[in-house]
Formats: structure tokens, C-alpha cells, sequence
């Protein structure tokens, strides 16, 4: 059988086993609609989800534009200028630990029209961008600095001629990993936006409906909309390079693949950390300023600073941050381990029989792409508004790119090392244990690290849309409240959380890890 | 035979003037430093390079050869002494476009065709390259690349992507042509023919020409002179002199007089005891 036979056998299989599924109500009442009634929807409603897709799409296309332009821009300038990146590295580890959705509701306030859709795009787009690129100029076959050394070329010219072209494939992968992430921002910037149009906003009014169909529509909408733009970049990909496979991991790095700069004297490395500490508050204080934003819904440094521990309900706000706090991160936490285990579980299950990758591989980088706010409602349709689909939505942010992560990490075990042990006996078992796992320790860190501000969000969102809990629900109530102090604030210690953790996984990978 | 003093027939030496020297290479020091010990790579080397002549550079891992060729090209900077060009730093005659350079590894542009990377150099230096379209031909034809011009290096085999960097290394039409063992990646019978090859190539022009190289008897079919040059720390022993006429045939390959020179560079080089 020829493999687009099988697919289309495959694909009709399975959508019929949907179908069947859904007419009897076999799993969990009504929360899986059969796909001939998701089907009705759209036809029946075409011209409303066309407003919502075109409203999302455009201001998603916008934030992706000036967020990628100005990761690429801030991407050479790092690597012509290290010291640059060092001094701003607490700003690059800020936008990728920031959960986009703490951000939502201060844009919100701040701005007009689709702006806040557009502010909160660029935001997701930039780090994945501008880190892959950064990889892409930077880790390159130095030889040809020589030659171009020799006819008189300097930075300039090795930038030019080597740089630019090599970090191609590294640039347009991440751009396809920013493709989903804007579609993802453009929709987190509706929430509690009250704009008419757009799929989140569309997601928002369909929630008290009961209509899973619906629900089901819109997040296919939205995963279709984020996957078109991936594959989209994908085939550039192949079309300008004829490869684009290998490069995906540089994209879905964390910010410890920022490198580079390295002080020459003892003095200067704390400088350095405290300018990466002070960089982001000055950013905060001079955007807040410049832009000339109403102070009072714009909170700077210093007036979160008075909210916090100045102000006269101080205590009692700082009691509700906290509690908010106490009740996300140990679900989140939970969610990240049960995610990164069962990616790692599979990953190495998928060294011992490679048809487990083949599997999974498509559908999770699918589901990477799947814009998360998408997938919550349909998590809560089948588990339920309880801790259980919290975790769910946790655990399922937290799995795919941690299974793309490790089983790439894990194809590049160096051969040698694998045909070392194959020669005193074929027991994959055995290489597995003595070779690939070891290897593989430090793609389980970097798959921590990636994944960690990702699970904060996911149980955000599920907070926010399900279980009405945490600092999901905080968010909403103060944003309802007008209480804008308690937004800043909330922002703020997500950052903080979301930085620590980081720098947690960090501090273990440092103490396990030697060599 | 003797192998004093022999007589060089250079174009350039009418009425036994000697040549003026391209390079001066005049008490260099170079030091690196690694885990908190010093390495002398390079301890008060001298030497001068005449115009039009060619010079290998011959020595076992770490003697300081590829350092040596370096400084002369600016990539490195000496830590003591200096290194004059006609007259010149390297970095001013560098910036003159009047090097030519080749590596162990081609060193070429994995996205651009044989002929783009040949005209690379061109576009460093802000030459325009189609006033070179015809040299650049020429220079595919001369290292037997015709009909390969639009290939990229990944469709290459390791010998032509080498001679791609040989033609690269000639676009500029150098005054100084500066080699770093090109053919040590290379099996013996191809690197034997890209000598027979360089050769021709610098009969034609008679550009000055330095070759780093561990191949003793490379060193000794393609050079007028050989500095020997020894580790710990990296200097030079002995600078000899090779009376072969040119063109130089393969058959010198299998001369005893060929072997009884490569024997004298052995000794020198302690693989072998008097």
C-alpha cells in the first residue's frame, strides 16, 4: 500500500471510530462531539468564525512581524556585540519566563484597539526566535574567519558572508516554533479584552453555551490557524535548504543557551549579574515612561513596590498573592514532573522500538503547535472544571515539547558509542542503560527548563477558563476589581516564580550533572 | 652529491644580486597560555623569504609551523619581534588584498557553488567580480574542475573541494601565497599529484610562495629552501637549501639523491640517530 493510501485509510479509520464515539456519548457524556456535528457548526456559522479567524490571524500576523523583526535584529546584535546580550540577559530570560497571560489584562488597560493582541504576539514570538537565531550565527564553522581574515574582512564581513546564511535554518525554525506562539498571544490578548471579534474572544462567550461542538470548532480553528503558519515555515525551510528536520531543538531551547560573553576580569562577572538583575526594572520604569501611560493603571517598579509593602492593605494583599500562589505552583509543579516523566519515559521506550517516535512524533509536534488556550476547554470537557483537568492541562503543555526535546536529545547519541557496546553484544537494553539514558540527562534539564514557565501558564489558563482558583482566578477577579495594583503584582511574582524555578533546575542540573 | 650551497636560478636575480626578501621574519616570540602553564610556541625566530622564491616550512606537531605561518598572514599578533611584508605590517598588506591563503581544510561555504566560493576573496575586498569572470574560469580549468563550476562542496570529493581552496587561494592573484599543510588530508597518491600540480601552478607565476607541511617529501619536490624547525620551545634548526632543477619531474620521487635529502631532513627532524 503506498503511504498516502494508508494515511488516507488511517485518517478515515479514525475519524469514523470519532464519529461512532461521539453519536453514542461513549466517553464522558457530550465533552466529545462527533466531528460530522463540528463540521455542521462551521458550515452552519461560517461567516462568524471567518470574522473571529481574520480578527485573530491579523493581529497575530502583526505581532509576529515586529516580534521576529526585533529577535533577529536583537540576535545579530548579540553576536556581534556579546557584551550587549550579557548586559540584557534579565530582560531575554524575563520574556521567557513571563506567563503571556499575567501580561494580557495590564495591555488591556494600557491600550486601545487590537494593540494589546499585538503587544502580547511579539511578546510570545520573541524568545523562541531570538534564540534560535542566536544559535543559528553563532555556532558555525569558524574556519572560513580565516579566509575572510586574510583578504582584510573583519566582524562585518565574516557576519555577511558566513553568518547570515549559516543561521538560516536556525532562524526559519524558529520562526516556525513562533508562528503557533503568536496565534497563542493574539488570543491570550483577548481574554478579558471585550473586543467583539477574534477567536478568544469567541472562545470566551461559547464557554457557558454547552455546545461542545463549538468549543471543539474553535480550538480547531485555532490549531489550524497556528499549524498552517508551522508548516508553513516548514516548507520554506525545506524549499531554501532542503532540510528541516535537525534544527527544531535550537528553537525550543531555554535561555542556557544564551553563552558567549565571558568577563576577563573577577570584578566584572558580578557586574554583569547585577546589570542582568536591574535590566529588567529599568525596562519596566523607562517603557512605562516613555510611553507617558496613566500612572495609575500603569504601575512602575516603585509603585508596585508600595503596593506590595507600603501601602495600608498591604498585609492583606500580600496574603492573597500568596495564597493564590500556594494554591498554583504545587499543581503546576505536580503537572511539570507528570508530564517530563511520562515524555521521558517514552522517549526511552522509543530508543528500544522506534516505531513508538515514528507515532508520536507527528501528532506531538501537532500538539506543540495546538494554541494552549485551544486545548484547555475541551481538557475541561472531558475531566471536568476540578483539579483533575488542571493537571490534565498541566501535564499536556508540559509533555510534547518535552517528548520532541528528549527523543531528539536522544537520536544524537554519538554512533560510535552505541555500536561500542552493540560490538560485546546486541542488548539494547543494556546500551540503553550504560549510553543513551546517561547522554540523555542533560536534554531531561533542558527539557525542565523549557517546560517549567510553560506549566505555570497552562495552570493559569486552566484556573482562569476552569477551576476558578489560584492565580488564574486572581488575575480575573482584579482585573474585574479594577484592582490594578494586584495585576502589576501578580505579573510581577509570576516572573520572579517562573525565573526561580529556572534557576532551580539550574542548581540541580549543576549538582547531578558532572561532565 | 653535495648539498652546499647550491646555485638557484631565479628570473628575477640578474647579475647575481640576490632578490630583495618579501618577508622578514625578525626575533619573533609567541607564548600561549593553557590551565596556568606557558607554552613557548615560537622562541626568537628569524628568517627572511626572497621574492619569487618558495619555502616550506617542515617540523614535527607543535613546533610552531602553522603558528609561524599566522603571523606572517596577521591572523596572530607576536608577542615579541616583528614581522614585515615589503616593508609592510601584515594587517596593511593584508588590506592591500595581497595574500593568497589555503588551509588543511578547504575552509569553503557550504551554500555557495565552486565558483562563488572561489570568488569569495573578490567580494571581501570589494572587488568586482565580474571583471574576474574570465580568471575565475580559468583558475576551474587549471586545478581540473571544468564542468564542476555550479557544484556545491557537499557534491565534491575531498581532493577537488582542496583544489577549490588552491583556486581560491589564487583569485586575488597574490603577491605571497601562504599554504597550511593543504594536502595533508589527503591519500598520498592524490596529494602526489596536487604537488605536480602546485608546481606548475607556481612555475607560471613565480609568486612567493610559504608551504607548512609534515610531508618530508613534499617539502623537498616543491621548495628552494627548507626550514627545519623543532618543539620545545618552537624554533628553527637548520635552513636547507635544495639544488633541484626545475620543472621538477615525478621521476625525482624515486632519485637517490631525492632520498639521500630527505634522509639529511630526517636526521634533522630526530626520527632518525646519526
Amino acid at each position: 500500500m503506498p503511504a498516502w493510501l494508508r494515511s488516507l485509510v488511517t485518517t478515515i479509520v479514525v475519524l469514523g471510530v470519532w464519529e461512532t464515539i461521539g453519536r453514542l456519548r461513549l466517553i464522558a457524556g457530550r465533552a466529545i462531539p462527533p466531528p460530522s456535528a463540528i463540521v455542521a457548526d462551521w458550515i452552519a456559522n461560517a461567516d462568524v468564525y471567518r470574522l473571529h479567524v481574520v480578527q485573530t490571524l491579523s493581529s497575530a500576523s502583526l505581532g509576529f512581524l515586529f516580534g521576529t523583526s526585533i529577535a533577529i535584529l536583537a540576535a545579530i546584535a548579540f553576536v556581534q556585540w556579546p557584551v550587549v546580550e550579557r548586559l540584557t540577559r534579565g530582560i531575554s530570560i524575563t520574556l521567557f519566563a513571563v506567563p503571556a497571560i499575567t501580561i494580557g489584562p495590564i495591555l488591556v488597560l494600557s491600550f486601545r484597539g487590537s494593540v494589546p493582541q499585538i503587544i502580547l504576539a511579539a511578546i510570545c514570538v520573541y524568545f523562541p526566535t531570538m534564540i534560535a537565531t542566536l544559535i543559528g550565527l553563532r555556532e558555525i564553522d569558524p574556519r572560513p574567519l580565516d579566509v575572510i581574515r586574510t583578504y582584510g574582512g573583519g566582524k562585518g564581513a565574516f557576519l555577511r558572508y558566513v553568518r547570515l546564511r549559516a543561521s538560516l535554518p536556525g532562524m526559519l525554525a524558529g520562526l516556525r516554533v513562533a508562528a503557533p506562539a503568536a496565534v497563542l498571544g493574539a488570543i491570550l490578548g483577548e481574554f478579558g479584552a471585550g473586543t467583539r471579534w477574534g477567536l478568544g474572544s469567541f472562545l470566551l462567550g461559547s464557554l457557558g453555551q454547552a455546545n461542545s461542538a463549538r468549543i471543539w470548532a474553535i480550538g480547531l480553528c485555532a490549531t489550524a490557524v497556528a499549524a498552517i503558519g508551522y508548516a508553513g515555515f516548514g516548507l520554506v525551510a525545506r524549499g531554501l535548504l532542503g532540510a528541516t528536520t535537525a534544527v527544531t531543538v535550537a528553537a525550543n531551547s531555554a535561555p542556557d543557551r544564551l553563552g558567549g560573553f565571558r568577563p576577563s576580569r573577577p570584578g566584572q562577572e558580578t557586574l554583569m549579574v547585577l546589570a542582568a538583575i536591574a535590566a529588567p526594572f529599568a525596562a519596566w520604569w523607562l517603557v512605562l515612561h516613555l510611553l507617558g501611560l496613566n500612572p495609575i493603571i500603569a504601575r512602575d517598579p516603585i509603585a508596585t513596590f508600595h503596593y506590595l509593602f507600603l501601602a495600608d492593605n498591604a498585609p492583606a494583599s500580600r496574603a492573597k498573592l500568596f495564597n493564590a500562589f500556594a494554591s498554583t505552583l504545587p499543581v503546576a509543579a505536580l503537572g511539570m514532573l507528570l508530564g517530563l516523566a511520562a515524555a521521558f519515559v517514552l522517549a526511552a521506550l522509543s530508543v528500544l522500538k522506534p516505531a513508538i517516535v515514528r507515532a508520536l512524533m507527528p501528532p506531538s509536534l501537532l500538539l506543540q503547535t495546538m494554541p494552549l488556550v485551544a486545548l484547555t476547554p475541551i481538557i475541561v470537557l472531558i475531566f471536568g472544571r476540578d483539579l483533575a483537568a488542571m493537571l490534565a492541562v498541566t501535564v499536556s503543555v508540559v509533555f510534547f515539547p518535552a517528548f520532541v526535546t528528549l527523543a531528539q536529545g536522544l537520536s544524537q547519541v554519538p554512533r560510535p558509542a552505541l555500536d561500542l557496546v552493540r560490538a560485546y553484544g546486541d542488548r539494547p537494553v543494556r546500551s540503553l542503560w550504560l549510553v543513551s539514558l546517561p547522554f540523555a540527562v542533560t536534554y531531561v534539564f533542558a527539557a525542565a527548563r523549557l517546560v517549567a514557565p510553560r506549566a505555570l501558564l497552562g495552570a493559569m489558563i486552566a484556573e482562569w477558563l476552569a477551576t476558578g482558583t489560584g492565580v488564574g482566578q486572581l488575575l480575573n477577579a482584579s482585573r474585574g476589581q479594577l484592582d490594578y495594583g494586584m495585576i502589576w503584582a501578580t505579573a510581577f511574582v509570576s516572573v520572579v516564580v517562573a525565573i526561580l524555578a529556572y534557576q532551580a533546575v539550574t542548581l540541580v542540573e549543576r549538582l547531578t550533572v558532572r561532565f | 652529491m653535495s648539498l652546499v650551497a647550491p646555485v638557484r636560478d631565479l628570473p628575477a636575480a640578474g647579475g647575481g644580486v640576490p632578490p630583495p626578501p618579501d618577508v622578514v621574519i625578525d626575533h619573533v616570540d609567541r607564548v600561549f597560555e593553557s590551565g596556568g602553564r606557558t607554552v613557548k610556541a615560537l622562541d626568537r625566530v628569524s628568517m627572511k623569504i626572497e621574492r619569487g622564491s618558495f619555502v616550506a616550512l617542515i617540523g614535527p606537531s607543535g613546533c610552531g609551523k602553522s603558528t609561524l605561518l599566522r603571523l606572517v598572514a596577521g591572523l596572530d599578533e607576536p608577542d615579541a619581534g616583528m614581522v614585515q611584508i615589503r616593508g609592510a605590517t601584515p594587517a596593511e598588506f593584508r588590506n592591500r588584498g595581497e595574500f593568497g591563503i589555503a588551509f588543511q581544510d578547504p575552509a569553503l561555504l557550504p551554500w555557495r557553488s565552486v565558483r562563488r566560493n572561489i570568488a569569495l576573496p573578490l567580494e571581501v575586498l570589494g572587488r568586482p567580480v565580474r571583471e574576474s569572470a574570465e580568471h575565475i574560469e580559468q583558475l576551474i580549468a587549471l586545478v581540473g574542475l571544468k564542468g564542476f563550476e555550479e557544484a556545491k562542496p557537499g557534491q565534491l570529493s575531498g581532493g577537488m573541494r582542496q583544489r577549490v581552496a588552491i583556486a581560491r587561494s589564487l583569485v586575488t592573484k597574490p603577491s605571497l601565497l601562504l599554504l597550511d599543510e593543504p594536502f595533508g588530508a589527503l591519500d598520498q597518491i592524490l596529494r602526489r599529484a596536487m604537488n605536480l600540480e602546485l608546481q606548475d601552478i607556481w612555475m607560471r607565476e613565480r609568486t612567493t610562495t610559504v608551504l607548512v607541511t609534515h610531508g618530508i617529501d613534499e617539502a623537498v619536490f616543491l621548495a628552494d629552501r627548507i626550514a627545519v624547525m623543532q618543539t620545545g620551545p618552537g624554533r628553527i634548526v637548520e635552513i636547507v637549501d635544495v639544488p633541484f632543477e626545475r620543472p621538477r619531474h615525478p621521476d625525482l620521487f624515486s632519485a637517490p639523491e631525492f632520498h639521500a635529502l630527505c634522509d639529511r631532513l630526517a636526521v634533522l627532524l630526530h626520527l632518525e640517530k646519526h
